[in-house]
């Protein structure tokens, strides 16, 4: 790792000093690199992928629990089993593990390792690494922590086979270990060595002790990463010697690095409004992969404009999904039509029974006194949920309702669920989803107050309880059944299934093969140049 | 001289801890929750529950207080929630970035400065032209110039970068310094040039002026002894005032550029309610501004005498 803070402070005096002439000089001589042919494939091994934002946490898979740095995690750590790339179905895959056995009432799950793989340190991998990779998730208590919760005991019969008991039947742990922000596999000499007095949570800042197809070389939070290849990886190898991870803070710019050529790929972080300037472009390429997450709609039982069913499901029914995915989603979208993400229940057994009918609205709107105010939420920043929020606010205006369409920082919108009354009426959320595929990772956050985005606390313990039973048994007509009880409360609108729209030069290949329905991020050893 | 120093440096530490008092209050009232922040979006209402406490953010407000301030006058500004490294170590990056940014645009506009006074006083052939650009530029908001700085100079003629600071090399950084650092000194500059200008204008008219030119004093000479030192004070003044206000001008310039600084870091914080690091950087900011401001001050008496 090459420090980048030597001689900062020497070259800022530097910089200032010789601001005047060297200015001139610049400006004369140019900044861009003349060299660069736009838009052609890098010959020098260099992907560069485009981050929108800082990646916030530390990419320590323990710790980390946001989007973007999710780059850097998946590239640089494996778990044991991952989803199946480019299919737009919940798929288990292998990983570090090439098969496994469940029992019949989920509590004993056998894991048979993949043979040959070694840590960027040069350490094997074995099954003692698994037990070590699931006690410091526990000791580290981020918020992915509960995923180890149930894990009794891991017992390692031999080098390859790990044997993990559960304390209470879970048909959703290998939807645990899959998920982008599962166990990742971490070198237990690496850990040992830098352990400091945090779990080498501080090394994990800035270092990585994964068996992942890349490693990081250089790392400047808030500004960029560079990962380099390991050349030791047990998989494939792209031509990708090193991948550089620039950080962006504003989308035109990173759009307009994208079209000089700067930028080799941009994955879900342009707005919508981008859409048709790339969309049938000759010059680029645009992908839109499947994913778990949809734009949603929640009521808050807690206000007075809401609390009762039948004014929920009104509402509700006066929302003209189909137009409104279209008009402002665009091709991103689809209307959603289960109740659960695309694809979790097989055959859509989940199907959302809600039907347009704005005379339902209408007619419950002549019961309100003149003026009745309410709110419509949308989270800070995000166009998608405002243009929507502002085009339900006005049907309801016409309705004579004094609607308004309001914005939330983020870190408001998941305080509201200490107290739900300081909440908007309504909220539209642009883009979310569950940590994994599995039914009950979906119910558990969306429904259960407990969850973590439940924002206003609308539950039914009924439905909390068929969800506990159902990660049980992985009992699909239980989920199902859960999932229309909770429909009924109005508090709850699957609007559309979201799409990763990943925008790449022309000459990248192996997009599709790198992306899977769990991870809104690419893997970098899957990806190739043209020709 | 002293005696005001002693003064200046007194209202310094009562500046910063009001400031403290202000911005910890502001936090507390503010929405958000910076266990969340900490843990990640999707955290479970029980691991929140968790941090919160290990964050001591459930200690009654003046345990806190009293615990950031404690921990403040150290230079130990606690552990940002959203990088978990020390807010120091994160600042420590972003200073020198910031200051770089500040310090060449602060320079840049004082050129400007000087020649859009100059040019104006002294009447210089397109001296008209000059200052009407100036003045339509700088009436254009610092977000929309940064951009149109980016799609003209990196976009269409690819004469300069558009975001980032540079791969650590000299040559790499002045380059990727030159918009921003552009952006940025373009408002400062109209305001330290009309003070100048007037300056100029009035001491250009002064007997002592006429004085001299009558003794035969050619103009680089009585400019330099004469004009230059009795016009300078205000607009010194005004140069310490927009050197505060640079800094907090960063926070839309380094967005747009990427900037690795403190404006880019507070703007990150905000939205995370990641209140160690809004408050070390409002300390810092706050900080700057009064040191500023006191050597503007001392610059302008040993400048003019007649001030102390």
């Amino acid at each position: 790792m090459r420090s980048s803070s030597i001689g900062r402070r020497t070259r800022t005096l530097l910089v200032a000093a010789a601001t005047v002439p060297l200015f001139v000089l610049a400006a004369c001589s140019g900044g861009g690199d003349d060299s660069r042919a736009s838009n052609a494939a890098p010959t020098d091994g260099t992907l560069t992928v485009g981050l929108l934002g800082d990646i916030g946490q530390p990419p320590d898979p323990d710790v980390y629990y946001a989007n973007n740095g999710l780059a850097i995690v998946l590239n640089t750590y494996e778990g044991l089993v991952q989803y199946a790339n480019d299919k737009d179905s919940v798929e288990i895959a292998p990983r570090l593990a090439t098969s496994w056995d469940v029992n019949p009432d989920n509590t004993v799950f056998t894991f048979h390792l993949r043979e040959g793989v070694t840590f960027h340190d040069g350490t094997p991998f074995t099954s003692a690494a698994v037990k070590v990779a699931f006690d410091r998730r526990t000791a580290v208590e981020g918020g992915a922590a509960y995923m180890v919760e149930g894990v009794k005991d891991v017992a390692t019969p031999d080098d390859l086979t790990a044997v993990v008991t559960l304390s209470s039947p879970n048909s959703a742990f290998l939807d645990y270990l899959a998920s982008p922000f599962g166990p990742k596999m971490e070198s237990p000499t690496a850990l040992a060595a830098n352990a400091g007095s945090d779990d080498a949570q501080t090394y994990l800042q800035t270092h990585d002790v994964g068996t992942g197809p890349y490693t990081i070389a250089e790392s400047q939070p808030g500004t960029s990463w560079t990962l380099k290849r390991y050349d030791g990886y047990w998989g494939e190898k792209s031509p990708f010697t090193t991948v550089e991870l620039p950080i962006f803070t504003d989308a035109s710019a990173l759009q307009l690095a994208f079209d000089q050529g700067d930028v080799s790929a941009v994955v879900a972080a342009l707005p919508s409004s981008s859409l048709k300037k790339y969309e049938g472009s000759d010059d680029y390429a645009s992908y839109m992969l499947p994913t778990l997450q949809s734009a949603l709609v929640t009521v808050n039982p807690t206000k007075e404009f809401f609390k009762s069913q039948q004014a929920r499901l009104a509402f509700l029914q006066s929302i003209d999904q189909e137009s409104l995915v279209q008009q402002v989603l665009g091709s991103r979208s689809e209307p959603a039509t289960t109740l659960y993400a695309k694809g979790m229940i097989p055959g859509g057994a989940d199907k959302q029974e809600l039907t347009y009918d704005p005379s339902v609205m209408e007619a419950y709107a002549k019961t309100l006194p003149a003026g009745t105010a309410m709110t419509i939420g949308f989270a800070s920043g995000n166009t998608n949920a405002e243009q929507m929020a502002n085009i339900q606010a006005a049907k309801l205006q016409a309705l004579g309702i004094k609607a308004t369409a309001a914005s939330y920082p983020t870190s408001q919108v998941f305080g509201w669920i200490n107290d739900p009354t300081q909440g908007p009426d309504a909220f539209f959320d642009g883009n979310n989803g569950p940590d994994g595929g599995s039914p009950y990772m979906w119910g558990h956050v969306f429904w259960d107050a407990s969850g973590g985005i439940n924002y206003f606390g609308c539950e039914v313990p009924e439905v909390n309880a068929k969800l506990d039973q159902a990660v049980a048994t992985g009992d699909d007509a239980l989920y199902v059944a859960a999932a229309q009880e909770y429909a009924e409360t109005g508090c709850y609108y699957n609007l559309s299934y979201n799409k990763d729209w990943v925008l790449a030069q022309k000459w990248l290949t192996g997009v599709e093969e790198s992306h899977n329905i769990g991870a809104n991020e690419l893997d970098f050893s899957k990806l190739g140049i043209q020709g | 001289m002293l005696r005001f120093l002693l003064r200046r440096t007194g209202s310094l530490a009562v500046v910063l801890l009001v400031l403290s008092a202000v911005v910890f209050l502001l936090q507390q009232i503010s929405p958000g929750d910076p266990a969340r922040a900490s843990l990640g979006a999707n955290a479970s209402r029980k691991a929140v529950a968790a941090e919160r406490h290990r964050l001591g953010l459930d200690d009654p407000l003046p345990v806190q207080f009293l615990r950031f301030l404690g921990h403040a006058v150290r230079g130990d500004f606690g552990t940002s929630y959203r990088t978990h490294r020390p807010v120091a170590t994160d600042l420590a990056t972003a200073f020198p970035a910031t200051l770089e940014l500040v310090v060449a645009a602060f320079v840049l506009a004082l050129l400007l400065a000087a020649v859009f006074a100059a040019s104006s006083a002294l009447s210089w052939p397109l001296a008209g032209i000059g200052r009407g650009v100036l003045l339509v530029v700088a009436t254009a908001p610092p977000f929309l110039l940064a951009l149109v700085g980016i799609v003209v100079f990196y976009a269409h003629l690819d004469w300069l970068p558009g975001s980032g600071r540079g791969d650590g090399g000299l040559g790499s950084e002045l380059s990727h310094l030159v918009l921003p650092a552009t952006v940025l000194a373009i408002a400062p500059a109209l305001a330290v040039g009309r003070i100048l200008r007037s300056g100029l204008e009035a001491t250009l008219a002064a007997d002592h002026v006429r004085t001299a030119r009558s003794k035969g004093l050619g103009q680089a000479s009585v400019l330099a002894r004469h004009v230059v030192r009795n016009s300078i004070g205000p607009s010194l003044a005004m140069a310490g005032l927009q050197l505060g206000f640079l800094f907090a001008g960063t926070v839309v310039v380094e967005q747009v550029f990427s900037w690795p600084g403190m404006g880019n870091y507070l703007a990150s914080s905000i939205p995370t309610s990641d209140y160690p690091a809004i408050a070390a950087v409002t300390l810092v900011l706050g900080a700057v501004y009064v040191v500023v401001n006191t050597l503007a001050d001392v610059l302008q008496t040993a400048a003019d005498p007649r001030l102390a």
